[in-house]
């Protein structure tokens, strides 16, 4: 895969070379990606080809007005005087028509430590020597068999695959690697009425198609909950004792406290957590990472600013010990580059962004956590997040809110749930968590409302007092 | 590179296909308040090709699709091996048969105006200084801001005759707006415009600074209950565009939406019955056909379904291709200060107000809201509106004031009886 990375390796190096002559520091990062989807439902069965990080090249130069970037997506040796005439002339007339007033933002110049890593993808069975037939044959029959549960609106299955190459040339640094995620998904629907209600079931896996041997066995659980969901009542607002599915959990860890924890927001001061480093901001059952330490889809052995990725232990036992940083945001604060500096493709700019987000097991059992509940819910099947830095405000949606009365699921199921809150008071109110962590690489994380790049989170089950409505 | 797909395509023997060039050129500026984070510069150029395959099995026609990425750097023989490789894939994507769109040939549709004479670099630097220009506000700033310039061309060219081109240019963005004092809050703001509206984002900007300064002494006093809610700009759009989504073909032919043209689809409605039109952003959509501005709901009666060749050649409908943009067209009943005048919950910004197509349901944690009792406005913080639009769609009032943004254009503010909010109360 990706001999064309290969090929045009020697004239990269000569580009970089080049740049550096006219600026003061030059980097070149090279993606090639090979994306497939498949997918079938009541619509139709269907195979797609357009990944979201493609085929393309940044091109990052300092010159005394700070960072400047070029994107393009065709390259050559022959190209190469070119290039460095447009990022002069361009990135000149940009500076020269900034309004008045505006001043750059001071950044060193990159130390550039010299640093080579050759890194290949693991995977059991690559989607794509499976087969388009085989693939789809599976997907059909996973979704023939929901389909014979009365009610089923529809059931969609589908899976995607990406493998990815990313090439990193500096003066000092030779970084290549090449990754492959797989993601599937079972959605279950059900109409009554004009409402209809989805049960979402995803997968995960670092690494290819032996991923989809584990989903036909879920088929059953997935149309159970659909079914239920038509029956569901409207939460009642208040604050409960909750247990979170490793799902929900992850959700929380990510959207509630991970954005908050980007440090290219303390940089503009934007960022709570900024001035709670050293402070405990959770119940001392809380430890928090973020890395590659575990093998999920967004494990990398280095960023997209050719920093070298690593474990970083961001809450520790209750105390906010650190953020996650990119190397732009690193150089202004002063600290050291996390390998978060990520991009949602080579078109976009690189942000602070997680990777693996999870909080650590604890020692408890499920059966356990749902017996010490007098009143409260266990939340399931999280649908969306929104974070806030800068209140460090909570919403998050969940598709499920089970009702557990004296100790037991009752049977009562509660929907559409809006968590809201301050996530120190949700994060200290933990009191339980399970023993074993679960991650999900399902999904991709937005920036505010853009900047889409894959990420995984998860955690264990986990106990905690949370606002609902 | 045109003319080079279009020989390998037939070297490879593929019959049925459609090419979309696309070219993109960008300037991109990033601050952190006035100080210039990154700059940035983008030439793209993309070949996307979709090979169909068309078979009868069992009596029945059938037709797959398979999209290939063309890249420059490919050699002759790589390209040609994509293409039979996914003329081969397609066999396995078969679905009911359905027609291409009608043929189309014009003469290229050259975006005018302002934006797409100027180069990006000078535009980005002039909606830069509109962005600041409001940004001299007592107590409340401008913490960051990104500002994008894209200029494109979109030209699509297909076996069965159609080869339209045009051009486009967008000016957008976000910023942040904060306010230390007395909390320090932020608030987040996107904006994107087809024209240099140098103005309008000024205005904007200052509307924003306004909000914040409010948001900063907003209380956390909300309780929970049933609000006449009143929704504005944005969020207005965004509970609307359920009437968009669920009159696709896309819903509709899967049964995710029961919807048929000639349904009230609103019901009885004590309140306005709606009146909603697809805007045309585009002269062609993706798939080539000709976009125009179409009637969609006439006093709640749905007018048309939408969609592209697939969904609505299933459906026995002229493809209309696929709209991300509509206007509501009701005048509305009452002033937006007499919205006001009564007692109600106006709902400005949430973390995130998302609209469920599939549910009805729309809400979001509230960021900025008023707490009105018909005479004073209280700024109140906390709190999440969880509601259904199925119910309230029976009694909806507009405002005669009207707003207009990148996908929509209509009265600036609505009012949803009875809409369920959760308060602060419980926390």
């Amino acid at each position: 895969m990706f001999e064309n990375l290969t090929e045009l390796r020697p004239a990269l190096k000569k580009l970089v070379a080049a740049l550096d002559e006219k600026f003061k520091f030059a980097s070149v990062l090279a993606v090639s990606e090979r994306f497939r989807s498949w997918r079938a439902s009541r619509s139709g069965i269907s195979i797609g080809s357009a990944g979201v990080r493609g085929f393309g090249f940044v091109i990052r130069v300092f010159d005394e007005t700070g960072c400047a970037e070029y994107s393009i997506n065709e390259f050559s040796e022959e190209m190469i005087p070119k290039i460095v005439s447009e990022m002069e002339t361009r990135l000149a007339e940009e500076k020269a028509a900034l309004p008045d007033g505006v001043t750059p933002l001071e950044t060193k110049i990159p130390e550039d430590t010299p640093a080579v890593i050759r890194k290949e993808a693991s995977y059991k069975i690559d989607p794509i020597e499976m087969g388009d037939e085989a693939i789809l044959v599976l997907l059909n029959r996973i979704r023939e068999k929901g389909m014979e549960t009365e009610g089923i609106l529809d059931m969609m299955v589908n899976v995607s695959c990406s493998a990815e190459r990313k090439i990193f040339l500096s003066r000092n640094r030779d970084l290549d690697e090449t990754h492959m995620w797989t993601n599937a998904a079972i959605v279950a629907l059900a109409m009554r009425g004009e409402e209809v209600k989805d049960y979402f079931r995803p997968y995960s896996i670092l690494g290819g198609a032996e991923l989809l041997e584990e989903m036909e066995k879920d088929v059953p659980s997935v149309t159970k909950a659909v079914l239920e969901l038509l029956d569901s009542e409207p939460m009642i607002p208040g604050e409960y004792d909750c247990i979170c599915t490793p799902d929900v959990t992850g959700m929380i860890v990510h959207e509630a406290f991970g954005h908050g924890v980007e440090m290219d927001m303390f940089v503009k001061d934007r960022a709570l957590a900024k001035q709670f480093i050293g402070e405990y901001v959770a119940s001392p059952l809380v430890t928090m990472h973020d890395g590659s330490a575990m093998n999920e889809s967004a494990t990398w052995s280095f960023d997209d600013e050719g920093t070298p990725t690593g474990d970083t232990i961001i809450i520790d036992h209750g105390i906010l010990r650190t953020g996650m940083c990119d190397a732009l945001s690193g150089m202004r604060l002063g600290v050291a580059p996390t390998g978060n500096g990520r991009r949602e493709s080579p078109e976009r700019k690189a942000y602070t962004r997680m990777t693996n987000t999870y909080f650590e097991a604890g020692e408890s059992t499920v059966e356990e956590m749902i017996a010490s509940i007098d009143y409260g819910f266990l939340l399931d099947n999280p649908s969306s997040g929104m974070e806030d830095p800068k209140n460090w405000g909570i919403q998050c949606m969940v598709n499920i809110a089970r009702e557990i009365k004296d100790g037991k699921l009752t049977g009562r199921i509660f929907s559409p749930i809006v968590l809201t809150g301050y996530v120190p008071d949700l994060l200290k109110s933990v009191s339980m968590m399970s023993g074993k962590i679960e991650l999900s690489g399902c999904g991709f994380c937005g920036k505010g409302y853009k900047e889409w790049v894959k990420v995984s989170d998860g955690g264990p089950y986990m106990k905690a007092r949370i606002r609902l409505g | 590179m045109e003319k080079r797909i279009l020989d390998l395509l037939n070297k490879a023997g593929i019959e049925e296909y459609r090419i979309t060039f696309f070219t993109e050129r960008t300037a991109e500026l990033f601050f952190v308040k006035k100080q210039l984070d990154t700059r940035r510069i983008k030439d793209v150029a993309k070949y996307l090709v979709t090979v169909f395959r068309i078979e009868e099995k069992g009596g029945e026609k059938l037709k797959g699709a398979i999209d290939v990425m063309v890249l420059s750097s490919m050699s002759d023989d790589e390209i040609v091996k994509a293409f039979k490789d996914a003329y081969f894939a397609a066999q396995f994507a078969l679905n009911p048969y359905y027609d291409a769109p009608k043929p189309v040939t014009a003469a290229p549709a050259f975006k005018t105006g302002r934006l797409a004479e100027l180069a990006p670099e000078k535009a980005a630097g002039l909606m830069a200084e509109a962005l600041f220009a409001a940004d001299n506000a007592e107590g409340a700033f401008i913490n960051s801001a990104e500002v994008f310039i894209s200029k494109k061309t979109m030209r699509i060219v297909t076996s069965t005759g159609t080869d339209v081109s045009w051009t486009d240019a967008k000016a957008s963005g976000e910023y942040v707006v904060q306010a230390k004092e007395p909390e320090d809050v932020e608030m987040y703001r996107q904006f994107a415009y087809t024209e240099l509206e140098t103005e309008e984002l000024t205005r904007q900007v200052k509307e924003q600074l306004t909000f914040i300064h409010d948001r900063a002494r907003a209380e956390r006093i909300l309780k929970s209950g049933n609000y006449d809610l009143i929704l504005t700009g944005e969020n207005t759009a965004e509970v609307l565009s359920f009437y968009l989504s669920r009159s696709s073909a896309y819903m509709i032919y899967p049964g995710y939406s029961r919807w048929a043209v000639g349904d009230d689809v609103q019901g009885e409605a004590a309140g306005e019955k709606m009146e909603l039109t697809l805007r045309a952003k585009a002269p062609y959509s993706g798939e080539g056909i000709p976009m125009i501005d179409r009637k969609l709901l006439d006093k709640g009666e749905l007018k048309l379904a939408h969609g592209g060749a697939r969904f609505c050649g299933y459906l026995g409908l002229e493809p209309t291709g696929d709209y991300d943009s509509f206007s509501c067209d009701n005048a509305g009943s009452m002033s937006f200060e007499e919205m006001k005048k009564r007692p109600c919950l106006w709902a400005v910004t949430f973390s995130d107000f998302q609209m469920d197509a599939f549910s009805g349901h729309f809400g979001g944690e509230i960021r900025l809201a008023y707490l009105i009792d018909g005479e004073k406005a209280i700024p109140v913080t906390g709190g999440s509106v969880n509601g259904s639009l199925l119910e309230a769609q029976k009694d909806i009032v507009f405002s005669t004031d009207r707003f207009k943004s990148e996908h929509y254009s209509g009265p600036y503010a609505m009012m949803l009886r009875g809409v369920a909010v959760a308060g602060t109360d419980a926390e």
